[in-house]
């Protein structure tokens, strides 16, 4: 029997909301302090109206739905689909104020995909927007690499116990502690750490080529962001093209190799386990794909003849290769030579490369190498299990932080994701092709906004029809969330509507 | 005669044969021309104008600069313009004493000086990593650039007010609901 849920548990839905909006509302201090610093007084305006609108819908929330009751297990999932819909829907406004957007649905696109670590974009005329503005752009992409939820759960929650349903809500199971917020704490860690080596390299290395020492500052914090958080937005149209240096593109591979890495992982080597990068399933299986679609990807490119060697080709079909993989989206390419130089073979590799993206609980999307990790073993397990005597037992096993039997229930749980993210790609790819475009390009754009990663053919523009970029949101927003707290989302709503 | 005749017929020949390096030269061709159609320009010389961004790079005896032709050369968003979709451009290596020519960049409270450059075309310049640029051999700037003004309009400053009024209203009623048994 279907339960319609009660108010108080709406209320428990939206008091715990309320307080998530109200730390997105929070971050909007970061990009304040970067416009008054700066001077851009009408930038601060737009970010003072964003960040008190956010504190007043978070209140407002938790003064409506007001409730002593805690946070259960049925609650968790929909607290996060709502938050990440309402924390959108605010940290919209400072766009959507500074005039660089085609219409308010424009600027929530953005953000969708600055919180989803996707990395395309509507915002107009980049190449001029204030200090201020790109700041937040780039905060928005990597406390959405971490998970709001996470920031939320730092900062604003006290206790344990059924909050893990939030936490695990954002698409991360993996539980680096035993007190899910002291796991949040510790991703905060892991980041900041990176952060602050991350951003120094980068700007170093930045005044090295020549930059404005202001500049070169900015561009390495919100490198790193853009990096770490395998967001893929950069603060100028020429994206990584714009740097023209190979050390540059080497240490953005580097961060973003990183932070395509389970959280976990990153806590192991942070103790020391540094086998644990060699033994773990997800690190085997990230880099026997990679692997696999370079030696594809250099084949496919020596074959246009587009570049003249091979260390140029490896730059340049490196680069962008792990760039998809790790879903991370930035090039080095113009988003057209996709078209106009790689063709339709190294597109396809590509569009395989984002398709799998990189590790569970990390800042990426796509399917995760985990999923294809295991349903490898699996399958082998099965050939395996076919060959032997009926008498023998097959017992498949896995290396993820410690020994595990791949068991059944394990299996069908990956191989339902799978499918859910295979049927989201063919969504997405038919709805790019009933907008009028070609088939090869809908898939690619439709791919890199499902799986979050953000590399562009061209396709998508701010004249692109809306439904088409309505439906890259509702994709960008189901990928990153892993589809099962929508879903949860969609459920709630039935069981209100025919639940008894 | 027949020198004259066979002169005639050379030229005629030679026009023939590169028609893209003298559309390239006379009128100054897009970056999306370039970028859609890269393998008809590699190795042309072409002329590019259009708004310098950013800031020049000197590295040695050359420097890389940004050249932006899209809709915004004229003015930013920042200065009135209208929206016209995403920014275009490419990438100019020139020798750093003619980059030096370029006094303001565009940014967001700057408008950049308007360019004219005359180089070589690369699809996919080996020398520079596979990039896509404009080899440069001469900059001249055509209109030079100014400081933009973004004032704050009253408005916001209203609408902010309002809002900090909302937000001291809604916090002290959440307070009182706290301490309430």
């Amino acid at each position: 029997m279907l339960l319609r849920p009660t108010w108080d548990d709406h209320k428990v839905v939206g008091m715990y909301a309320g307080r998530i909006v109200l730390g997105v509302g929070l971050l909007m201090a970061i990009p304040l302090v970067t416009s008054l610093v700066f001077g851009e007084w009408d930038t601060a305006a737009d970010f003072c109206i964003g960040l008190l609108a956010s504190l007043f819908t978070g209140l407002c929330l938790q003064v409506v739905f007001w409730t002593r009751k805690r946070l259960a297990r049925r609650h968790g999932l929909v607290t996060v689909a709502i938050a990440w819909l309402l924390g959108t829907l605010v940290g919209t406004i400072p766009l959507a104020l500074s005039g660089h957007y085609g219409s308010y649905a424009d600027a929530v696109f953005d953000v969708m995909s600055g919180l989803t670590t996707t990395g395309l974009y509507l915002i107009q005329d980049l190449d001029h927007i204030a200090n201020g503005l790109s700041m937040w752009r780039f905060v928005l992409t990597f406390a959405g690499g971490q998970g709001i939820v996470v920031i939320a759960l730092t900062f604003l929650f006290r206790g344990s116990g059924a909050v893990y349903q939030l936490y695990s809500g954002e698409g991360k199971e993996e539980q680096l502690l035993p007190n899910v917020i002291h796991t949040a704490r510790a991703i905060w860690v892991i980041s900041l750490g990176w952060l602050i080596a991350g951003a120094s390299l980068l700007s170093v290395t930045g005044l090295t080529l020549g930059m404005r020492p202001d500049r070169a500052v900015l561009h390495g914090i919100w490198m790193f962001m853009g990096a770490f958080s395998t967001g893929g937005f950069a603060p100028q149209s020429y994206n990584v093209i714009w740097f023209h240096s190979s050390v540059y593109e080497a240490l953005c591979v580097v961060i973003f190799v990183a932070g395509s890495l389970n959280f976990a992982l990153h806590w192991a080597v942070w103790h020391g386990w540094r086998g644990e990068l060699v033994r773990n399933i997800e690190t085997r299986s990230f880099a026997s794909t990679l692997a696999v679609l370079s030696v594809a990807a250099a084949w496919a490119l020596a074959d246009t003849g587009i570049y003249g060697d091979w260390v140029v080709l490896f730059r340049k079909g490196f680069y962008q290769l792990v760039s998809a993989h790790t879903t991370t989206g930035f090039a080095t390419i113009y988003s057209r030579a996709f078209v106009t130089q790689w063709g339709a073979g190294a597109m396809l590799i590509t569009m395989a490369a984002m398709a799998i993206g990189a590790s569970s609980c990390s800042t990426a999307g796509g399917i995760k190498g985990l999923r294809v990790g295991l349903i490898t073993k699996s399958f082998f397990g099965e050939v395996r299990r076919v060959i032997s005597p009926e008498s023998s037992r097959v017992t498949v096993r896995y290396h993820h932080i410690r020994d595990q039997i791949l068991r059944e229930p394990v299996v069908r749980s990956v191989l339902t994701i799978a499918v859910i993210f295979i049927t989201l790609y063919a969504v997405v790819t038919a709805a790019g092709v009933f907008a009028g475009y070609p088939v090869d390009q809908a898939a690619f754009e439709g791919i890199s906004a499902a799986s979050n990663s953000g590399l562009s053919c061209g396709l998508l523009s701010p004249s692109s029809p809306d439904l088409l970029k309505v439906v890259y949101v509702a994709a960008m927003w189901l990928g990153r969330l892993e589809f099962i707290a929508v879903l949860a989302l969609a459920g709630w709503v039935w069981a209100a509507v025919k639940g008894r | 005669m027949r020198p004259m005749l066979t002169a005639t017929l050379l030229a005629a020949l030679i026009a023939a044969v590169a028609p893209s390096a003298a559309i390239g030269v006379g009128s100054a061709v897009s970056s999306e021309e370039l970028v859609e159609n890269p393998a008809d320009w590699d190795g042309v010389t072409v002329t590019f104008e259009g708004e310098a961004i950013g800031e020049a790079m000197v590295r040695g005896e050359n420097a890389w600069i940004h050249i932006n032709d899209d809709a915004y050369t004229a003015a930013s968003v920042e200065a009135g313009a209208r929206l016209s979709g995403f920014n275009a451009g490419m990438p100019v290596l020139l020798p750093a004493e003619a980059a030096a020519r370029i006094e303001q960049f565009g940014s967001h409270k700057t408008q950049g000086d308007y360019v004219k450059v005359v180089g070589v075309f690369r699809a996919a310049s080996p020398e520079q990593g596979g990039e896509m640029l404009i080899e440069g051999d001469s900059l001249e700037v055509l209109r030079r650039g100014a400081a933009v003004t973004d004032p704050v309009m009253a408005w916001k400053l209203w609408l902010g007010a309002g809002l900090a009024g909302g937000c001291v209203i809604v916090g002290l009623l959440l307070q009182r609901l706290r301490h309430s048994i």
